[in-house]
């Protein structure tokens, strides 16, 4: 359930091949920024929230599956979490960033396909999740939390604070709900 | 003007290409067209190697695929940290699109100092902050990618690549980018940048008049900004395109008006004369006249 008394779940999304992004990420960091010198993977996911009058895990699945509105199965895997005591597909050491583009987070278009696919209206939010390990004996959410906000050519990368927000999360217990999250909790949830 | 460039007679201007760029030919000519001396420097080179050049432009284009976010990881290269010091020196640099996101990912757009007078501490070296954003288009019933003509209007400003021209002057330029809405956390910044005479171009509709809605606003820009300079003018981030908008013939049918007019003329005479000047080269000619001056 969201705070909001409507069932949730989260969609996991990742690409199947190598990504790109997150490869060029770990690069310009690694090279780059003081915070990720001791940074060995960097992985994007992008995650949907839903909440509404949701279908079991089995239909919530096939309708994700069956929708471009969500992901390509030929080259991404989604994972649901459907309760917030569901795993997510994290590994545990590694430090979560949640980007979300202020005030653009909300999908109308994947709400009016749910609508008419279901009848039932759903809220869907998608934001782009960043998971970062480091090396051991590292303090990754401290290290993570200097690396999500950009601040100047040294500082940050993952969010530009001036139209985006970050979240932070660790893969252990990811935030349930994350993206609707009340923004006094969001900051609270801060390194 | 550096010695070397005096002997010469022209300056030497870097185009400075990171992997996905993909206008830097256009730019190129549109460079030599204005007498200026153009050079495409890959990310590929030493960064120290752009300390040769009188000017920068970073081209349009998709650097790094737009990865983690449009300009952002060009925008930890060396090389923007040589452009900075460049610029500190006064150097002109001009980005166009996703130059302009380069460098205001890179903090060099708005810069220090400026509107509210910050500057790094003494010996906390160059630190350009960033304080704006170039964010996603903010569209009516769309999202994403958008492209079309748009009509900008020349603000006065001490901008090195605008100043010359007249004030109010209406230029017609193609913008096609999915993040040019600048914008920043703090309410009323980019305002007060227009305000301070660092928003040299901003939309406009064809009477003038600011355009704060879509479409002549293309993005949803705060203030119907369309480019961005330093305080002290040298260093320009701006959305629109003119290097395609180098020659009359290019200039679009959907634009009317003075411009309109000239391109009809000028296909209708069919004597090559649609090859002269377009709109765009407004901001070129604004450089080599930078440099006429200061020779």
């Amino acid at each position: 359930m969201s705070p909001g008394g409507k069932q949730m779940a989260q969609a996991y999304v990742e690409l199947v091949a190598e990504d790109a992004e997150a490869t060029s990420a770990l690069a310009i960091v690694r090279g780059r920024l003081a915070a990720g010198r001791r940074l060995t993977s960097v992985r994007r996911l992008r995650v949907f929230e839903l909440a509404g009058t949701l279908p079991s895990r089995a239909q919530l699945e096939a309708l994700l599956h069956r929708s471009t509105r969500f992901y390509n199965p030929a080259k991404e895997r989604c994972t649901v979490r459907a309760a917030e005591r569901e795993s997510a597909p994290f590994r545990p050491e590694e430090a979560l960033v949640l980007v979300l583009d202020r005030g653009l987070e909300r999908r109308p278009a994947g709400e009016r396909w749910w609508k008419h696919e279901t009848g039932e209206k759903v809220e869907v939010r998608e934001g782009t999740v960043w998971a970062l390990a480091f090396e051991p004996g590292e303090d990754a959410a401290a290290r993570a939390g200097e690396l999500a906000e950009v601040q100047d050519r040294r500082h940050g990368l993952f969010a530009n604070p001036h139209f985006q927000d970050w979240r932070p999360g660790t893969g252990a217990s990811p935030p349930w709900p994350w993206i609707e999250r009340p923004r006094k909790r969001a900051k609270e949830d801060r390194p | 003007m550096s010695e070397s460039t005096r002997a010469r007679g022209s300056a030497r201007v870097a185009i400075v290409q990171f992997p996905g760029v993909n206008c830097e030919a256009e730019t190129a000519r549109a460079l030599a067209r204005a007498g200026l001396e153009p050079e495409l420097v890959r990310w590929t080179r030493p960064a120290r190697d752009l300390a040769a050049f009188d000017a920068y432009v970073l081209p349009g284009g998709f650097s790094w695929q737009d990865r983690v976010r449009a300009g952002a990881l060009a925008a930890k290269d060396p090389m923007l940290d040589e452009l900075a010091a460049r610029a500190d020196a006064g150097a002109p640099v001009l980005g166009i699109c996703n130059g302009a996101q380069v460098l205001v990912e890179a903090g060099l757009v708005p810069g220090n100092g400026g509107v509210e007078g910050r500057r790094p501490a003494p010996g906390a070296g160059p630190r350009d902050e960033v304080r704006v954003a170039l964010a996603r288009n903010r569209m009516p019933e769309r999202t994403g990618y958008y492209t079309r003509w748009v009509w900008c209007r020349v603000e006065e400003t001490q901008c090195v690549f605008t100043r010359a021209i007249e004030p109010g002057t209406l230029l017609p330029l193609p913008v096609a980018h999915g993040e040019g809405r600048f914008a920043s956390a703090k309410k009323g910044r980019i305002a007060a940048l227009a305000e301070a005479g660092q928003a040299p171009l901003r939309y406009a509709h064809a009477d003038g008049a600011l355009a704060e809605a879509f479409p002549e606003n293309p993005n949803g820009s705060e203030a119907a900004v369309a480019a961005l300079c330093n305080a002290r003018g040298n260093v320009l981030a701006l959305m629109p395109h003119p290097e395609r908008a180098a020659t009359l013939g290019q200039v679009s049918r959907a634009i009317g008006g003075d411009w309109g007019g000239r391109r009809e003329r000028a296909l209708a005479a069919g004597d090559g004369s649609a090859f002269g000047d377009g709109p765009g080269m407004a901001i070129f000619h604004g450089l080599a006249r930078f440099f006429a001056v200061h020779a």
